[in-house]
């Protein structure tokens, strides 16, 4: 064995064929060979290797796929990118038909008049005319996400940047479907904007940008105001949509109220229906409402006449005034002084005992549930509900994670840069709806801050995913390939529902998730858009 | 340097004129580039990554980057070895990302046996695997040692360039391909080196 010693070993014979050794050292090696037969069948078999290995790698056993000889064009999106944002919107859809549509409907029996959760929320003949058109696109879209998942699995079989350029067509002809707004006088930028009384403005009117708006004269259509303070004591025919700090109707108004406001009044007549979202709202005892009303506010005081249903979310609630017909309330408290009426039933849930005024005439006696902050640990059902969130963002984890492999572990991978993900998880939590809504004001950014915002809600409820998939990983180490990514994703996301249902930390662990997340995520995105550097040659 | 090759390559001035015109924005040449390259690049793609359909895409996707990346091409070198360069470098960015490397630097030269294989078997081996086979252990390596390989001895890349795609020192580029050969050989059925046969033979 000793004369091993004397033999160079593998890598220097290997380094030898292929040249690489310094002169000196391959002079050594050359006379070694010339007196060691051992080593020269040693570096015969070495290059008889090196050629088998060129030979075999060279040998060609495959055809080319026939639409890679085609060339790609600059720019094509990458499938998984589509497959998501198409399992986005068919997700969206899946939504609002299983769950939105159906509590819609059963509203609707229970008296609501709107059977259209669309018409009664958004817009109901104001920006566009036909919130049809938009469920259309809804449905159309659903559909598109079913074409792209079923391109997607047959994709060896198909041309694909025609597909990809068949998708991406179809969806930007499906954006161009809905109807342009109607004729308006717009004023935009003017500080103080007071439309005079006896004045007429004979089409919609559009306020944006105003510090304080004031409309004593009439419109014939719409009035769509952004402003900070917000008065109207004119005449309104049409509809009014007010995103507002403070917004005071005084008017009559022909249509429907919609408003987005921090304080809310309301002492004239509404022709049809009134929905608000706001902090305080008060219906003073002049108000008249002909339809129903819907709130989601603050605290709320009804002291004037509504003819349709009531159906509000309030965290106090004082009924003072007269209800024509039934009352749902969903609250923290509710108060009916003695000189309400309610003309139909009273429905209340909430998490006191409401206050009702033996004095108040009530026509049937009121339906009360009281139910109980938090979680309720005693009940199976809780535990199945925490089952099933467990599976949906797994199911949906499982998606990611086939679908975009490489982008998961990226943001796994930026998960571990803890605090930079915090900030920016901070950040952009805040910062995104903000910049949305904004987007949302400027009118023609309707769209795009819409679309930021249905992005925002996924990014926020994937953030579970990557923190949940780091996790994983945390507690089984790293793994290799698909399916211990699965195993890791699985434990990572059951730990964390576990965390999510202790009591005291919860909303603390739900936070963290959510800001961490979202931070890795934002991290990631930030990754793969900055520019590249070019490649070493 | 004999790149693996492109099926019908263009001639040196024929190649400029077609990258100048691609560099102008003209559609068709760079069909025509792409025509020329894409089944090459595909196939050593499709060397370095084991699913069909992630050589595909990335064969798409490093064209894209080579048309983005034309402008830094320096026509003073040939065009293949950069074209292999920037594909390499996405493969191996490919892999990195999904995790699948494994392999550390560190170590390896421990780990490997420096007593010699027996020449007999190397030869057995050459003889009883086909190309296919080969193929099919080559897939079963690390990332890394399946990149060494690829890039040596289909690409023809020079150690430095190895050693800068796989981001590792020069000097260690003997070792990986030394070790990735043995792994391929236990991949394929195995050599043992003089010492393993000896104690083997000690045993019996």
């Amino acid at each position: 064995m000793s004369q091993l010693d004397d033999h160079f070993d593998e890598v220097t014979g290997l380094l030898y064929l292929e040249r690489q050794l310094d002169e000196s050292r391959a002079r050594e090696v050359s006379a070694h060979l010339a007196s060691c037969a051992a080593c020269r069948e040693l570096l015969h078999a070495l290059e008889s290797e090196g050629v088998w290995l060129r030979q075999a790698l060279a040998a060609e056993d495959e055809s080319i796929p026939a639409h890679l000889i085609s060339a790609p064009e600059r720019g094509g999106a990458h499938w998984g990118w589509i497959a998501a944002f198409g399992l986005g919107v068919g997700g969206a859809y899946t939504l609002w038909t299983g769950v939105i549509e159906p509590w819609f409907a059963q509203a609707s029996q229970a008296g609501f008049t709107q059977g259209n959760i669309l018409t009664m929320l958004l817009f109901s003949g104001a920006f566009w005319k036909g919130w049809d058109a938009m469920r259309s696109l809804t449905e159309f879209l659903a559909v598109a996400t079913l074409g792209t998942v079923a391109i997607w699995l047959l994709r060896k079989h198909w041309q694909r940047f025609t597909a990809i350029a068949f998708v991406m067509g179809a969806l930007v002809c499906a954006l161009a479907l809905p109807p342009a707004a109607q004729a308006a006088d717009v004023e935009r930028g003017n500080p103080n904007y007071t439309l005079l009384a006896g004045q007429e403005v004979k089409n919609d009117l559009i306020v944006a940008a105003a510090q304080r708006t004031r409309i004593d004269g009439d419109v014939d259509g719409d009035l769509i105001v952004f402003s900070n303070v917000v008065t109207v004591t004119g005449h309104i025919k049409g509809d009014i949509i007010c995103f507002a700090q403070a917004l005071r109707v005084d008017g009559p108004v022909d249509g429907n109220v919609r408003a987005w406001a921090q304080n809310l009044t309301l002492n004239g007549s509404i022709g049809k229906n009134l929905m608000a979202w706001a902090g305080a709202m008060e219906l003073g005892e002049k108000a008249v409402v002909g339809g129903t009303m819907t709130s989601f506010s603050g605290a709320t005081d009804l002291n004037g006449r509504l003819s349709g249903d009531l159906l509000s979310v309030a965290g106090d609630l004082e009924i003072n005034g007269v209800l024509g017909r039934d009352a749902m309330i969903r609250g923290d408290r509710l108060t009916v002084g003695s000189s309400a009426q309610i003309g139909g039933k009273l429905n209340y849930e909430g998490t006191r005992q409401p206050d009702i005024s033996p004095s108040a005439k009530l026509a049937t006696s009121p339906d009360i549930k009281i139910m109980h902050r938090g979680p309720n640990y005693a009940s199976p059902r809780y535990y199945w509900h925490q089952t099933l969130f467990w599976g949906a963002s797994f199911l949906f984890g499982l998606v990611v994670l086939l679908v975009a492999p490489g982008f998961l572990s990226d943001v796994v991978q930026a998960c571990k840069k803890v605090g930079p993900a915090l900030g920016f998880g901070a950040l952009f939590l805040f910062a995104t709806p903000i910049i949305a809504i904004i987007a949302c004001i400027t009118i023609v950014g309707l769209g795009v801050g819409i679309a930021g915002l249905l992005f925002y809600m996924i990014a926020l409820y994937s953030a579970q995913v990557f923190t949940g998939s780091w996790l994983g990983e945390k507690l089984l180490g790293a793994g290799v390939g698909v399916g211990p990514a699965i195993g890791r994703l699985a434990l990572g996301l059951g730990v964390q529902q576990v965390l999510m249902t202790l009591p005291y930390v919860r909303n603390l662990v739900f936070l963290a998730i959510i800001v961490w997340g979202l931070g890795a995520l934002v991290l990631a995105i930030y990754k793969r858009m900055r520019p590249q550097v070019a490649a070493a040659v | 340097m004999d790149r693996h090759s492109t099926t019908g390559a263009m001639s040196e001035a024929e190649l400029a004129q077609v990258l100048s015109q691609v560099r102008a924005g003209d559609p068709d040449a760079w069909g025509e580039l792409y025509r020329r390259y894409a089944p090459a690049i595909f196939r050593f793609c499709r060397r370095l990554l084991p699913a069909r359909e992630d050589a595909e895409d990335a064969t798409t996707e490093i064209f894209m980057k080579v048309r983005q990346k034309l402008g830094t091409y320096d026509s003073s070198r040939p065009f293949t070895a950069w074209l292999y360069k920037v594909a390499s470098n996405h493969c191996w960015d490919t892999l990195r990302r999904r995790r699948i490397r494994q392999d550390l630097e560190t170590g390896d030269l421990d780990t490997l046996p420096l007593e010699h294989p027996d020449p007999s078997q190397l030869e057995r081996l050459q003889t009883e695997h086909t190309s296919k086979e080969v193929r099919t252990g080559l897939a079963k390596l690390p990332d890394r040692a399946r990149m060494a390989l690829v890039l040596r001895y289909y690409a023809d890349m020079s150690y430095d360039e190895i050693a800068d795609t796989l981001g590792v020192r020069r000097a260690f580029v003997g070792v990986l391909l030394l070790r990735a050969r043995h792994q391929l050989r236990d991949a394929l059925g195995g050599t043992s080196t003089s010492a393993e046969r000896a104690s083997a033979g000690g045993k019996s």
